[in-house]
């Protein structure tokens, strides 16, 4: 495989004006949200202020900390151990449990939430009742409600984040940084300790971070398992009470801890390249498991089996309860002048909508800070990543306002939360439209200027063409999360606007989980095509 | 009328301290291949982006055919140069067959007279049986031609190369650059040519330029090159020479090695350098002894020996590989040239 060995040369020439002012505008309008809910944070008044600090900022604070401290920590072990597992021993099934163990990323966390419930709730639930009729008197199970539950759901359904970061880390060291590690005099498990694992730190630690955002962003889980936190208590702020200036101080607290978090994981970015694959490349030797090549085995299949498995074995089994039942089914096909193929279009035209819009607002973002680095195009790209860190009912309470104030013609129209989904999703664009273009030689560029193309020319006849897969990729990554997405789409569709997302939620809230069951594992089927399509393009799943 | 002309031309890249290219001029004849060679980081391969449009000069200006495409206030864009340009990694774009490749620069003309002009360029560079496979099916030296008929089709004004073997296996390209060579003089094609490697600029070049620091230390035929280098740096890079410290005297310069009857024009006890080549020494088992064989190398058809000298001074020498003298002998070394030696003061040639 051949690697360019140089940098891309620094244009010299001035960077073009309209690219500047494209891409200006696209960090002003992913500006414009950001900062609405800081203004109208410092503006809350300090009564506010000073009634939310001595009642409820510490202590939800110490619970989304602890929180996002637990998860993190849970998904790494768990997702660390994992890729370990699957790429350097000769655990058996290898090639079949790599995908099992990124499948979980179809699946939001808070229908996880839903089986594991129902399965484990302290009076009711399938495993309590189970145990009961075996043993004859109440056995005590751990609950799956408060903190250690939603810590244990949470983990369950993130880790495939570090696993599968550190899975292509693992991956891409080369052979020959071990066989040195072991001409020293290290065995196989110091090398492990001693050069292997720093080695693959910053991979790590960019699938920890993102994890970290991720609890700190997460609605539907925690409200679903009665634990508190910023992103649950804004939302009751939001939908409840109404109390908007509540919302925004609590939103501004949110915002400084993501942003500190998404700070370290934009500059661990360019050090996550340094386990990239050169032409000398050969794979490391996979380590025999002996003795513990059982153990290994069932430690990896009791993660899938609670991370993939259960859930879809019991949404299956549900939906085929739902579907011989003709009063549940109807009452799946039509609520009120809602329809089954309303949710999913509804679901299918707002994901697909943003999708495409992030991808084209992206575009010359990536162009401007690829082509021409410097501190003004990376910063300008760096904002434009910024919604990583915006959890999906910040955004909601942002546009909320904003809308109503400034643009009240938007107000309760389904373009509302397709923007949602642009502002919370173009991230996941930008990164793969800059990687895409990285990937291409600046002398691609220069060789069409030279054989008579202009500079917009070339971008249509050379660039394009040659980052279209890169750019599916990001589509298919904006929308497969916006296709999950619940908070934001709960707080800002309008009456009757009901995606597979939200149906899921509603009826689940209710109690209704068989209803539920078949449009949850529509929505995860769904995911799991344009997921398939992404993981194919890993490394790992060559 | 000159294929192209720099005048005085600098360019400072924002993040380095000295100019990567320093007040350089040149010029080039309709048909005459320019090599231009010097160590990495010189300044060679700035001069040639300035030259395609893809680097703007700070200061100096550019002409081609006589026509001025870079100047304090004019900049024509690349695409509008009429330059043709090969890359090192050769940027043959990977979405188009061969034949797209090599049509890509005959845009704007009508559609038959550009497939048959990219038919002619495959046959000369002897892949017409190729225009239906991709970039990624060729072999290097394969791709390495297509890059060259691409940049050839438009018939530019100039071909540019930026080193444009470095990417081929050393047997590859010794094969590759000598068709390379063939194709340009065919076509008549006016080149620049970039390489660190000095005996692929001396065989590629009708004119050599060598670059350091930014700055041309010399322009000439590869003789005058390799024979008659202008600075010290030339003589050291272009033909790995040793440098023989000397003194002036009436009658020639005092060395070492003992007087080397070559006038000079500088004032009796000048202190100069001469540069010494392994085929301008020579040194037999006679007395006194002034050298210590140090090392041995084999080089095929003969041995290469490194020398001491009385004073510390390293120097080399030629010897047919029938006879072997190991290394740790003590030796008598003189001079057997048979031609004037080229002679630097301060690292300047001082000539006769």
């Amino acid at each position: 495989m051949q690697i360019r060995n140089t940098l891309p040369q620094l244009r010299s020439y001035n960077i073009s004006p309209r690219l500047l002012f494209a891409a200006g505008l696209v960090a002003l309008f992913v500006a414009i949200p950001l900062g609405y809910i800081f203004f109208r944070a410092i503006t809350g008044g300090e009564e506010v202020w000073l009634r939310l600090l001595q009642t409820r900022i510490w202590k939800l604070l110490g619970n989304t900390l602890l929180l996002a401290v637990t998860v993190t920590g849970g998904a790494t072990l768990v997702g660390v151990t994992m890729s370990f597992l699957t790429e350097r021993t000769d655990l058996p099934g290898r090639n079949l449990f790599r995908w099992m163990l990124a499948m979980p990323l179809a699946i939001p966390a808070y229908i996880g939430g839903i089986v594991h419930l129902t399965l484990l709730r302290p009076r009711g639930g399938f495993i309590p009742q189970l145990l009961e009729s075996w043993f004859g008197l109440p056995i005590p199970t751990p609950s799956p409600l408060g903190f250690g539950g939603a810590a244990f759901i949470l983990t369950l359904f993130m880790f495939p984040y570090v696993y599968l970061l550190s899975g292509a880390a693992f991956r891409s060291l080369n052979a020959s940084l071990e066989e040195a590690s072991r001409t020293f005099g290290r065995n196989n498990w110091q090398t492990l300790w001693e050069v292997t694992l720093p080695a693959l730190r910053p991979g790590i630690t960019a699938g920890a971070l993102l994890v970290a955002l991720d609890v700190l962003a997460e609605y539907g889980t925690v409200a679903l398992l009665r634990y508190e936190t910023f992103s649950s208590a804004i939302f009751v702020q939001l939908s409840g009470r109404y109390d908007r200036s509540a919302a925004a101080v609590l939103s501004g607290v949110l915002i400084v801890i993501a942003v500190i978090i998404l700070w370290g994981e934009l500059r661990l970015q360019g050090q996550a390249r340094f386990t990239q694959m050169d032409s000398q490349w050969r794979p490391a030797p996979t380590l025999p498991l002996k003795k513990w090549k059982v153990p290994a085995f069932l430690l990896v299949l009791l993660v899938v089996f609670s991370s993939l498995l259960v859930p879809v074995i019991v949404l299956a089994a549900w939906s085929v309860q739902a579907l011989l039942d003709p009063a549940t089914l109807a009452s799946i096909m039509r609520s009120g002048s809602q329809t089954f193929g309303n949710y999913i279009t509804n679901s299918l035209w707002a994901s697909a909508l943003a999708a495409v819009i992030a991808v084209l607002l992206s575009l010359p973002v990536a162009l401007l800070s690829v082509r021409y680095p410097n501190k003004l195009t990376q910063a300008i790209s760096r904002f434009c990543q910024v919604g990583y860190a915006i959890p999906g009912v910040v955004i909601a309470l942002s546009l909320v306002l904003i809308v109503n104030r400034y643009l009240p013609f938007l107000y309760a129209t389904p373009l509302i939360v397709v923007m949602a989904y642009v502002l919370r999703h173009m991230p996941q664009a930008i990164r793969s439209s800059e990687s895409a273009l990285n990937q291409l030689s600046p002398s691609m560029e220069e060789a069409s200027r030279t054989l008579g193309r202009t500079s917009i020319q070339t971008i249509f006849q050379v660039i394009l063409p040659l980052i279209v897969p890169g750019l599916l990729a990001g589509a298919g990554l904006v929308f497969l999360t916006s296709l999950k997405e619940l908070p934001a789409t709960l707080l800002l569709r309008p009456a009757g606007f009901d995606t597979l997302a939200v149906r899921v939620w509603i009826w689940a809230s209710e109690g209704f989980y068989i209803q539920a069951a078949p449009a949850a594992l529509l929505l995860i089927l769904a995911s799991a095509g344009p997921l398939y399509f992404l993981l194919r393009r890993e490394q790992i799943f060559r | 009328m000159n294929a192209l002309e720099l005048r005085n031309v600098t360019k400072k890249f924002a993040s380095a301290a000295m100019p990567a290219v320093n007040d350089v001029s040149l010029t080039l004849r309709p048909g005459e291949i320019l090599a231009l060679v010097g160590p990495s980081g010189c300044g060679k391969t700035t001069t040639l982006r300035m030259i395609a449009g893809l680097e703007r000069p700070d200061s100096g200006s550019l002409h081609i055919k006589g026509q001025v495409v870079a100047s304090r206030e004019y900049f024509t864009p690349p695409e509008q140069r009429g330059v043709g340009m090969v890359f090192q990694d050769h940027a043959l774009f990977p979405h188009l067959t061969v034949f797209e490749n090599v049509k890509f620069g005959l845009k704007g003309q009508p559609a038959a007279i550009a497939r048959e002009t990219t038919q002619g360029m495959l046959k000369l560079v002897g892949l017409e049986n190729f225009g239906e496979r991709y970039p990624h099916q060729l072999s290097g030296g394969e791709r390495q031609r297509v890059a060259l008929a691409r940049a050839l089709a438009p018939r530019p004004v100039l071909v540019l190369m930026d080193e444009p073997f470095s990417s081929l296996d050393a047997d590859l390209r010794h094969e590759v650059r000598e068709q390379v060579r063939g194709i340009l003089k065919a076509m008549s094609a006016t080149a620049v040519f970039v390489t660190h490697d000095q005996e692929e600029a001396l065989f590629m070049g009708d004119r050599l330029a060598v670059f350091q620091s930014g700055r041309l230390e010399q322009v000439g035929v590869p003789e005058e090159i390799f024979h008659d280098s202008a600075t010290r740096f030339v003589a050291e890079f272009m033909g790995d020479s040793d440098f023989l410290p000397g003194v002036v005297k009436e009658n020639g310069i005092e060395t070492e090695l003992g007087l080397i009857p070559q006038k000079i024009n500088l004032p009796i006890d000048s202190t100069v350098e001469i540069a010494l080549r392994s085929d301008d020494v020579n040194f037999d088992q006679a007395n006194p002894a002034n050298a210590l064989v140090l090392a041995r190398f084999f080089r095929g058809a003969y041995y290469q020996y490194r020398l001491r000298l009385s004073s510390g001074k390293l120097i080399h020498a030629f010897k047919p590989h029938t006879k072997t003298i190991q290394p740790g002998t003590s030796v008598h070394a003189y001079l057997s040239a048979g031609h004037d030696l080229t002679v630097f003061q301060n690292g300047v040639s001082v000539g006769e």
